[in-house]
């Protein structure tokens, strides 16, 4: 049964490290917590499950949703968050917050309050290994969540484009002396995190078999203690947050029982940033 | 006075008694209060739509009283400080004579009391909790008490079933409690033996933990209660994870939004229920189809229920042969072997129903008939 519990909460683990990942990217370039990136996240799942419906294709729903997200991510950044920088951190948080509320309410208006089904027939079958199954919907998560991670990697790790955001992540002023275009790279930032959560709303429309306004919410929150659980701004913690969160909460509830599951992220925060006060990967 | 002061106060007298006159013969007001947004809205906009038909119905037959009936409709968000709002504004404003009670059983329980407090019959249509018709004799229920329905499915798993191993799946809110609380009794009473019990969370999403310790538990029927979001992701989840124990369900899986969500997994789950689709009764059959024709879809348990709370109060209109309100309370109290949709009902001395239990099946993507609990011990409420 642990080992059942294990991958039950590596593959949430794994949806959990799309979205915190995108929101440390977002992170990183501003210094904003962006809350809204989980109502671009909604906005991922709606625009995936249009372009499901209308075509059949798996691959065509991730590009739809992962197009829409970007963009709605750099309009977002260009034309609120850019205006709003020169003000007091609270206010472009503010913004984010009632962007979020928007969007979910935006979405509410045109697609109706009620759960829309995402029935896809994943293309992979379930695996069982003795007494651990490893479902077909478990399977897509990895098949398309591990890829996204390791891509992203790639970026960030291997090219200009990565190494400029990892310079931004560390000191914007010292980036932009250096040479770095900053709009560029900040726009780039902001187009590929929000990408990154579009996928995320597809692969979790498709792993629960539902898109809802309020999908959000979940991510809202808990994508901010992980990425703080982390150590904000760093893309390894927030990846390996991800992933130990899934695998607590999993194990947890199979050893335990009924559980406030959405409050672990927090108290697994709490007692971590009491010993190490930067997160797991932060830099003091 | 003068004479022309007479005649503009016999003016002023002749025209409230027209006004008078005309509130007799105009419409009657009766609420409904149902989930119109929020995550309950599939069920609000069946209730909606129901009562609507309903409504319909009565006022093409020449309405009730000689006068038609007027439905005032509010959004109570399936939320208690809404619900309670609702029933204000339905009383003090709207003057409604009875109200249908859509709701689930936090927003019904904070309305009931003010219903009560203003002498308004409130008719509740499906909301399970004990606590709503304990607000006093203007309330009564269309569904099942919650420990009832509990029961029947526990009499469902050994009659049907014949289960040797049941495990159970418990929402953690007032409507999976009480369920659970009637299962585990009458299964005690019944000798059922209940290896285990996982509680999961309200809105619970990821569902692969807790039927992952189900799974562990080697169970050949796992009875489940909640909504139809959870429903359906608990079966899609305990067929993916690949429990093969037989699923029983109750009247939250009972809505077409279920059969859409858990798709292919659903076939084959059965549940207890208020509404049976194949029951060849004319009353049942008109009404699936009128809605069928009205909105191009499948009525549900909820709307079914609502239903018959309007037509409950439109029958004790009748008998009573007048929209007052206490005469119209003592009329609905006496109602019995009345023909609903949801069963022939009567109501008992605390005014809760007694009516068969319904066991549907899913097969080929529907609710069908698939048996039927009518031993008076378990359907009749303590």
């Amino acid at each position: 049964m642990l080992g059942q519990q294990v991958i039950n909460g590596l593959t949430m683990g794994a949806i959990y490290a799309v979205i915190s990942l995108g929101l440390t990217l977002v992170y990183g370039a501003l210094r904003i917590l962006h809350v809204a990136h989980a109502g671009i996240y909604v906005l991922g799942g709606y625009a995936g499950l249009v372009a499901y419906a209308h075509t059949g294709s798996l691959l065509l729903a991730f590009l739809l949703a992962m197009t829409v997200s970007g963009l709605a991510g750099v309009i977002v950044q260009r034309w609120i968050y850019l205006p709003l920088l020169p003000q007091p951190r609270i206010i472009p948080l503010i913004a984010s917050i009632g962007l979020f509320i928007a969007l979910e309410d935006l979405l509410r208006i045109a697609a109706g309050p009620y759960s829309l089904a995402f029935s896809v027939r994943v293309p992979v079958p379930s695996v069982a290994l003795g007494a651990v199954a490893l479902t077909s919907a478990q399977l897509l998560v990895v098949t398309v969540g591990v890829p996204l991670l390791a891509l992203t990697w790639w970026v960030l790790t291997r090219t200009k484009v990565g190494l400029a955001w990892r310079a931004l992540a560390e000191d914007l002023e010292m980036a932009q002396m250096s040479g770095v275009d900053v709009n560029r790279a900040v726009g780039l930032n902001f187009l590929v995190g929000s990408a990154l959560a579009g996928a995320a709303g597809v692969l979790v429309g498709i792993f629960f078999n539902a898109v809802e306004p309020t999908m959000g919410d979940m991510p809202a929150y808990k994508g901010l203690a992980i990425i703080v659980l982390g150590g904000l701004g760093s893309y390894t913690g927030a990846v390996v947050a991800s992933l130990l969160l899934g695998v607590v909460e999993a194990v947890a509830i199979g050893t335990i029982g009924l559980l406030p599951r959405d409050a672990l992220a927090f108290i697994a925060l709490i007692l971590i940033l009491l010993v190490r006060p930067q997160g797991l990967f932060g830099k003091r | 006075m003068g004479r022309r002061t007479l005649l503009a106060l016999l003016l002023i007298l002749a025209l409230t008694g027209v006004h008078d006159v005309l509130a007799q013969r105009g419409p009657i007001p009766i609420g409904l209060s149902a989930p119109l947004t929020g995550p309950a809205a599939p069920d609000g906009l069946s209730v909606r739509q129901a009562v609507e038909v309903g409504v319909k119905q009565i006022n093409a037959a020449g309405g009730v009283l000689d006068r038609q009936i007027q439905l005032v409709v509010y959004d109570d968000q399936a939320a208690p400080p809404q619900g309670v709002a609702v029933a204000q504004r339905l009383i003090e404003r709207d003057r409604v004579v009875a109200a249908v009670g859509g709701s689930y059983s936090g927003a019904t329980r904070g309305a009931a009391p003010i219903f009560q407090q203003n002498r308004v019959p409130f008719v509740v249509a499906y909301a399970v909790h004990p606590d709503i018709t304990k607000a006093g004799p203007y309330v009564f229920r269309v569904g099942f008490l919650g420990p009832v329905e509990g029961a029947g499915a526990a009499e469902a798993a050994r009659l049907y079933f014949n289960a040797q191993r049941v495990a159970m799946m418990t929402m953690d809110n007032d409507f999976g409690r009480a369920l659970a609380q009637g299962f585990r009794e009458r299964g005690a009473k019944i000798g059922l033996n209940i290896v285990g019990e996982v509680i999961y969370p309200l809105g619970e999403k990821d569902m692969a933990p807790h039927v992952t310790r189900v799974r562990g538990m080697n169970p050949d029927l796992v009875f489940v209660s909640g909504y139809f979001n959870e429903a359906a992701l608990i079966v899609r989840a305990i067929r993916q994870l690949g429990v093969r124990a037989q699923i029983l369900g109750e009247e939250g899986f009972d809505s077409p939004k279920f059969l859409e969500l858990a798709g292919p997994a659903a076939e084959g789950v059965a549940i207890v229920t208020n509404l049976n689709r194949d029951d060849p009764r004319a009353v049942v059959q008109a009404f699936l189809r009128d809605y069928r024709a009205a909105y191009k879809m499948e009525a549900d348990m909820v709307g079914a229920s609502a239903y018959d709370a309007l037509r409950i109060i439109v029958d004790g209109l009748r008998r009573a042969g007048t929209t007052d309100p206490a005469k119209l309370r003592d009329a609905i109290a006496a109602t019995r072997n009345f023909n609903g949709v949801t069963g022939v009902l009567s109501f008992t001395a605390s005014r809760e129903t007694i009516k068969p239990i319904q066991v549907q099946m899913v097969k080929g993507g529907q609710f069908r008939y698939f048996g039927v609990i009518t031993d008076p011990e378990i359907i009749t409420p303590p």
